[in-house]
């Protein structure tokens, strides 16, 4: 029944562009034709020792596309098909790729291996397939090298495609003792010892049962220990990176080797290639990671119980780990600042150095203190580098009052070394090093200011220089400028700024315009400065503000003028109206929260407008999100009056939401329809037809990325709040749909923390969309159409109070919805109100909630039970 | 999946422009989010008309605007149904068969729903209607218990509405008060101390009359029963009562048997809400009563007003509880000598208690406990030394600059009282020079100097004081150069002409003292 592919599959690769676009057509047609056939060849194709390898290797490919695609709506067409498919041609497919494990040609068996992973994906949960893994491991003990470590592949593949919960204890405990003896040092194959060594990697999700057994547990340390120390380095780098799963996943086991851990990765730090040193940091870094979410938990209240107690494996590493990682800081490459993608020792080491200062806070500063005297003004610029970086990692966790004295001494260092330092490496850690002061120790929450009337200028005097510098080392300083104003966001009515305003502005926007803006991110890290400058800013300055909007105007205009440009000069002018976009909508928001300033901004709102649709003619989907934004800024300064930007605009507000692929334009899009609907109110109601339409499409979708789901509900909120009893029209379309995305969202049993936070904002959409409606009808003569769904509704409320699981944002909105429900409805809800099961005890609970948003919420509903109830 | 991906972390040092364009958004949702919320909120607060629901709830007597949204057809509408509510009413009393008593209860509970209703209760239209001699009626001794919280409770939403409604209910009051004594059962007390509470909260003159028919002693009494409820209404009901300004009300309140203790004794262990009620009956006994102040300083009601600060979270507690610390320490001198004893487990815990409340958010708070702990650095020397060496220091410093300006004033009162030792006799404070070293090398003259710029007479003079201090008391003679540095003779210039003498005088002293004819003349 299987077909020749091989001339199809070899043309397919041909350099000949017209050979190789006839063969690709010809596979399509295939598989469109009959796909039985087409993967059966195939399977046939990679299977068969006398075809060529490029063919096998391309079969196995295009197989494995066959079963799994990166989007969600795609990968479950897949699936369906292959379930759909006939037993008998799956059972000879999956005994070729089987077969195709023994071969000796490592592309085929490698490729092969991938596919049965994937199979194995699909078929495992449906209870099918039920003898592979019993077959993978009968081939562990076949003589041949390279099956063993085909098998030891495709198992390392299974655990990474396959749910834990699909494969019994039985069987994993065999695929673990399979793959750990393929890690032992008593292998002396090393392409069968890595290959098992990444399959442990992969199956360390699969192994909760056996971590918790001790001699299981230390035979499986063991054999990782002693891997870490092959010969081989991808093995010793493979090894690591399975420490480095085991810290995260099962920290609380890692007791009793944690010495050892310690002197293998301080050897790998200091003597091993760097790949590994790499990995032996990540470990640290890991184990920092773990201990910091632990002590958030317990929030300083140590008596809280958390899951997983802290074992202070950093605290008691610290005084080798901190020497080991300060060398490291000493090892960076000549140009590292310049490549946005560069990762090495130095940057590892400080980055982790970074996490130790968050994870132990005040004990690592007397540790560092010492490197950084020593080697702050060496003249070899490695250490006056190091020394700085290692000041800019540990600003972040311990306390003001042990940082505060340092830095009051180090920041006029740091402002000299700025200023002065030869080297343009040091110059950019410095700058950096500033930055993070800045946002750590400056600001109205910060008891001692370590910015004072009396430095204040020197500061912005020597960072406004610094935009003069190389674009590494101005990207910095704009940085630490954006973290010196955001410490001023509640300053009052006067800022110390104030004075500096113009000329930071006029530097900025100078930097803008540096012919090598291009380099280091350095143009976005002006305008976001910015942004910050505008956003931070008071009264005082409003004027000036004012006065940027005509400059930025101009700038987005000579975007839309400049003539045809080459992809790439295009791509930059995108990334530039991005900027200018999202700088307009800022100063659009800062003018329009106070009434001289919005009033004088209002001269130029049919200009910006104007712009931002000529922006839409553009296809960037960054830049559509910035434009989306910044409009709805537009909508809420100019608030009825936006309905004449409405006939123009409305095309767009429409693609924004058809726009599935690039969902954040999507999400954006709905929260300005959400805005525009609070600046027209009623006059919105014309537009409403075809935006209801399309957000009912979103949400039937199936393509659309599921994140944009919660704000379209919130948004028939905004819609109904606006257009009031006008909603009627669409209650027989919404509330269906908000209904079955309400049973679906009411439980979340054996979720996890992603799904479960997931779940949360959806129910604060569906019950924002009800407070909406509710509300929206309030008062008008058609409130009993809502009657009918008051049970489903207060059933809803019922079951999310029973789970127990909702954060505090849905329970303060889930009460208003009550109390709404009541306020609307009156006496119609009083009965269904008393009937509910646990509408009481819901109340209750909210009423002595802590969080006084919830209980002012709870008051407002008690209220208006009382009412409808006493009637 | 078939090449090695090694996870790699973001660097630490990384491009401000990635984190700042995230914030940006997630701050453009924030804000959506808070403008939604803003918009249910003003709809949640639109009452609905008549034809809804009906609105059940007591109504405390309160000067809060609500929404207005009732429309003039509606409200005419609950008129006419009052006006007939009212004629059943009365032909229910008239009503002598079978079933009388509950005839009269359920047309009561029709006026007394009505009463209820809406932002704006028909009152009128049911004095009009004549409503209260019948209610008066209603409450005649040996009626039904049912019938006596029904027109209880239609007086107290009459006496919630305006005063002239309000002074309506006089020929009611002998008889509300009656059935505030010990025979009646708690509901109906407790209903009628609402009503009380409400007449009482209407002016002086009312409250005079209230105490003159002999309303404080049974409401006293009221706040040694054990129900909670009973207990708060009466409180509130107190409190309203002994509003003064007269002190003789609050002077007889605290004389009255098991008063100080059932005080005591709630602000101990109640929950917070009755606490909240019983702390304001303290902050009018202590504000208006020196017989009060001095009985309640020697209780041990200091102690236990610290510790609810130190404890509670609740605004609505914090601000009644604090303003009692305050009013108690500002009036009576001995209590920071003989209280706020230095090395006393009390006087440790005020200063964190008040440091929470000057770090609070609220302005009322911080304004109150800068107060507060201007009148201990007032008390003796240990007492300012305590102060100065508390963690209150640099917060203070920091409020002096940024705070809203009544806050700023309290502060400089604070900051001003740790520079001087208490005075013996007359003639100039003596100066704590360490402290007044300390602070301005803080940076706190440029506080005090915005105070002499202000048009608040008291403020003003303030800052003249501490400028005077800084003038005398720095060492070395360097007060004058601090001064003229901080744009000091600017602002003492001002004065030269100023309408209050006093302050023209001040200020000419002290520029013709420390910056006459001599000054700078050493610098050459």
């Amino acid at each position: 029944m299987a077909m020749e592919v091989t001339q199809v599959l070899l043309n397919a690769q041909s350099v000949d562009s017209t050979v190789r676009k006839h063969a690709e057509e010809s596979l399509r047609q295939f598989q469109e034709q009959n796909l039985s056939v087409f993967l059966l060849s195939l399977s046939g194709e990679l299977a068969g020792e006398d075809k060529p390898v490029d063919s096998r290797k391309l079969a196995g490919l295009i197989l494995k596309n066959a079963l799994d695609a990166k989007e969600q709506h795609r990968k479950y067409e897949l699936v369906q098909r292959w379930l759909a498919l006939d037993m008998g041609v799956k059972t000879q497919i999956k005994a070729c790729l089987l077969q195709t494990l023994s071969s000796p040609v490592h592309d085929a068996h490698s490729t092969a291996s991938q596919v049965i992973a994937k199979v194995a994906a699909i078929e495992l949960p449906q209870k099918q397939w039920p003898e592979l893994i019993g077959s993978l491991l009968s081939n562990i003990h076949q003589v041949p090298a390279h099956v063993k470590q085909a098998t030891l592949e495709t198992l390392g593949y299974l655990c990474e495609e396959v749910s834990p919960d699909v494969v019994d204890q039985d069987q994993v405990n065999k695929i673990l003792t399979a793959v750990v003896q393929g890690m032992n040092a008593n292998e002396v194959n090393n392409d069968v010892r890595l290959a098992a060594t990444r399959a442990l990697y992969n199956a360390l999700g699969f192994s909760h049962a056996n971590f918790s057994n001790d001699m299981e547990r230390d035979y499986i340390m063991r054999v990782v220990c002693e891997a870490t120390l092959c010969p081989d380095v991808k093995i010793r780098q493979a090894a690591f990176e399975c420490l480095v799963s085991i810290a995260s996943t099962y920290y609380e086991k890692l007791a009793p080797y944690i010495q050892e851990i310690f002197n293998i990765t301080a050897k790998a730090v200091r003597e091993d290639e760097e790949p590994v040193a790499l990995q032996a940091i990540e470990l640290w870094s890991s184990i920092c990671d773990e201990e910091i979410d632990i002590l958030e938990e317990y929030g300083g209240d140590f008596t809280a119980d958390s899951d997983v107690p802290c074992y202070y494996f950093i605290k008691q590493a610290l005084p080798a780990l901190v020497p080991m990682l300060l060398e490291t800081l000493l090892k960076q490459e000549e140009d590292q600042d310049l490549d946005e993608g560069a990762w090495n020792l130095a940057m590892a080491g400080g980055t982790c150095l970074g996490l130790v200062a968050r994870t132990v806070g005040d004990d690592i500063v007397p540790l560092v203190m010492p490197f950084i005297e020593e080697n702050i003004t060496k003249p070899d610029w490695r250490q006056r580098e190091a020394a700085t970086y290692a000041f800019g990692s540990i600003l972040e966790g311990p306390s003001p009052d042990k940082l505060t004295s340092i830095v009051n001494v180090a920041l006029n260092f740091m402002l000299t070394a700025l200023t002065n330092d030869p080297n343009s490496h040091v110059k950019d850690t410095t700058a950096w090093t500033l930055g993070r002061i800045f946002e750590f120790l400056h600001g109205s929450t910060v008891e001692t200011p370590i910015i004072t009337p009396a430095n204040c200028q020197q500061i912005v005097t020597v960072l406004l220089q610094s935009m003069n510098d190389a674009p590494n080392v101005a990207e910095k300083a704009c940085g630490a400028l954006y973290f010196l104003v955001q410490g001023y966001e509640d300053i009052g009515s006067t800022s110390p700024i104030t004075p500096f305003f113009q000329e930071i502005v006029k530097s900025l926007l100078h930097v803008t315009d540096r012919e090598d803006a291009g380099e280091s991110r350095l143009r976005t890290a002006a305008y976001e400065t910015l942004n910050e400058v505008v956003r931070c800013s008071t009264d005082e300055t409003a004027s000036m503000v004012l006065q940027l909007v005509p400059i930025i105007m101009t700038k987005l205009h000579q975007t839309l003028e400049a003539e045809k440009l080459s992809s790439d000069g295009r791509e930059k002018q995108n990334e530039l109206q991005g900027l200018l976009c999202g700088c307009l909508q800022v100063i659009t928001q800062k003018l329009g929260a106070s009434e001289p300033a919005k009033y004088a901004f209002m001269q130029f709102a049919d200009q910006i407008m104007n712009l931002f649709l000529r922006v839409f003619a553009c296809r960037s989907a960054t830049v559509h999100e910035e434009a989306m934004l910044a409009i709805g800024a537009v909508a809420h300064a100019t608030g009825p009056d936006f309905a004449k930007y409405m006939p123009e605009l409305y095309k767009y507000l429409e693609m924004g939401l058809q726009n599935f692929e690039e969902y954040q334009v999507c999400a954006v899009t709905v929260g300005v329809v959400g805005d525009i609907c609070r600046a027209l109110d009623d006059k919105v109601l014309p537009y409403c037809d075809g935006i209801m339409t399309q957000l009912l499409k979103d949400l039937s979708s199936n393509q659309l990325h599921r994140s944009v789901k919660p704000p379209i509900f919130s948004c028939f909120g905004d819609i109904a709040l606006a257009i009031g009893e006008n909603f009627e029209k669409y209650l027989m379309y919404a509330m269906p749909m908000l209904q079955s995305a309400a049973e679906l969202s009411a439980h979340t049993s054996g979720a996890d923390d992603e799904m479960i936070e997931y779940t949360n904002l959806l129910r604060n959409g569906i019950l924002e969309a009800y407070s909406g409606i509710f509300q929206g009808f309030k008062n008008s003569p058609k409130t009993q159409l809502l009657i009918p769904y008051a049970p489903h509704i207060l059933q809803f409320l019922d079951s999310i109070y029973m789970e127990k699981d909702m954060d505090d944002v849905v329970m303060k909105t889930a009460i208003g919805v009550l109390g709404d429900l009541a306020d609307t409805l009156g006496s119609n809800a009083g009965s269904l109100i008393q009937q509910s099961l646990s509408c009481k005890d819901f109340l209750n609970e909210c009423l002595s909630s802590d969080d006084h948003l919830i209980k002012e919420s709870a008051e407002w509903a008690k209220m208006a039970i009382t009412r409808a109830i006493s009637v | 999946m078939a090449d090695e991906i090694t996870p790699r972390r973001d660097p630490i040092k990384s491009s401000v422009g990635n984190v700042a364009a995230q914030r940006r958004r997630q701050h453009a949702i924030t804000v959506a989010k808070e403008r939604r919320e803003a918009v249910v909120r003003t709809k949640r607060l639109c009452r609905v008309g008549v034809g809804g629901g009906g609105d059940d709830q007591l109504t405390y007597d309160d000067d809060g605007d609500g929404g207005d949204m009732m429309i003039d057809a509606e409200q005419s509408i609950l008129e006419a149904q009052t006006c007939s509510a009212v004629q059943d009413l009365q032909l229910a009393m008239l009503f002598q068969g079978k079933g009388a008593m509950q005839k009269r209860v359920a047309a009561l509970r029709e006026v007394r729903r009505l009463l209820s209703r809406s932002e704006f209760p028909p009152i009128e239209a049911a004095i009009k209607a004549g409503a209260i001699p019948l209610l008066v009626q209603c409450l005649s001794f040996g009626s039904p218990e049912e019938q006596l919280l029904e027109a209880a409770w239609c007086m107290t939403n009459i006496a919630a509405g305006k005063p002239e409604e309000t002074k309506e209910l006089l020929p009611a009051l002998p008889l509300l008060i009656a059935h505030l004594g010990e025979k009646s059962s708690l509901p109906v007390a407790e209903q009628c101390s609402w009503a009380v509470g409400n007449v009482a909260g209407e002016g002086e003159e009312l409250r005079n009359i209230l105490l003159s028919q002999g309303a404080l002693p049974s409401l006293a009494r009221m706040m040694l029963r054990n129900k909670g409820s009973t207990v708060r209404t009466a409180a509130w009901a107190l409190s309203n009562l002994i509003k003064g300004p007269d002190p003789k009300a609050a002077t007889e309140l605290i004389r009255v048997d098991g008063v100080l203790e059932a005080i005591l004794q709630h602000l101990k262990k109640a929950d917070e809400e009755l606490a909240t009620e019983v702390a304001w009956v303290v902050v009018y006994l202590s504000a208006l009563s020196h017989v009060a102040t001095s009985m309640l300083v020697k209780s041990d009601l200091l102690q236990i007003l610290v510790e609810r600060l130190g404890m509670s979270n609740s605004l609505q507690l914090l601000i009644p509880v604090l303003r009692s610390i305050g009013n108690l320490v500002a009036g009576d001198a001995h209590v920071a000598s003989t209280v706020l004893v230095i090395g006393q487990s009390i006087t440790d815990s005020i200063l964190p208690a008040l440091i929470k409340c000057l770090e609070s958010e609220h302005r009322v708070m911080k304004k109150e406990a800068a107060w507060v702990l201007s009148n201990i650095a007032a008390g003796s020397v240990e007492h300012k030394k305590l102060v100065y060496s508390s963690e209150a220091v640099p917060l203070l410093l920091r409020l002096l600059v940024t705070a809203p300006f009544d806050i700023r004033k309290e502060v400089a009162y604070v900051v001003g009282n740790l520079c001087v030792a208490p005075s013996e006799g007359s003639g100039r404070p003596k100066l704590i020079a360490d402290h007044l070293v300390f602070l301005v090398s803080k940076g706190c003259l440029p506080g005090f100097i915005d105070l002499v710029r202000s048009a608040d007479i008291e403020a003003a003079k303030l800052g003249l004081q501490f400028i005077e201090l800084v003038l005398r008391g720095m060492p070395n003679g360097s007060g004058p150069k601090l001064v003229e540095k901080a744009d000091g003779i600017d602002a003492m210039e001002r004065f030269q002409f100023h309408e209050n003498e006093e302050l023209r005088c001040m200020a000419t002293k002290l520029v013709d003292k420390y910056f006459g004819v001599d000054y700078g003349v050493d610098d050459e």
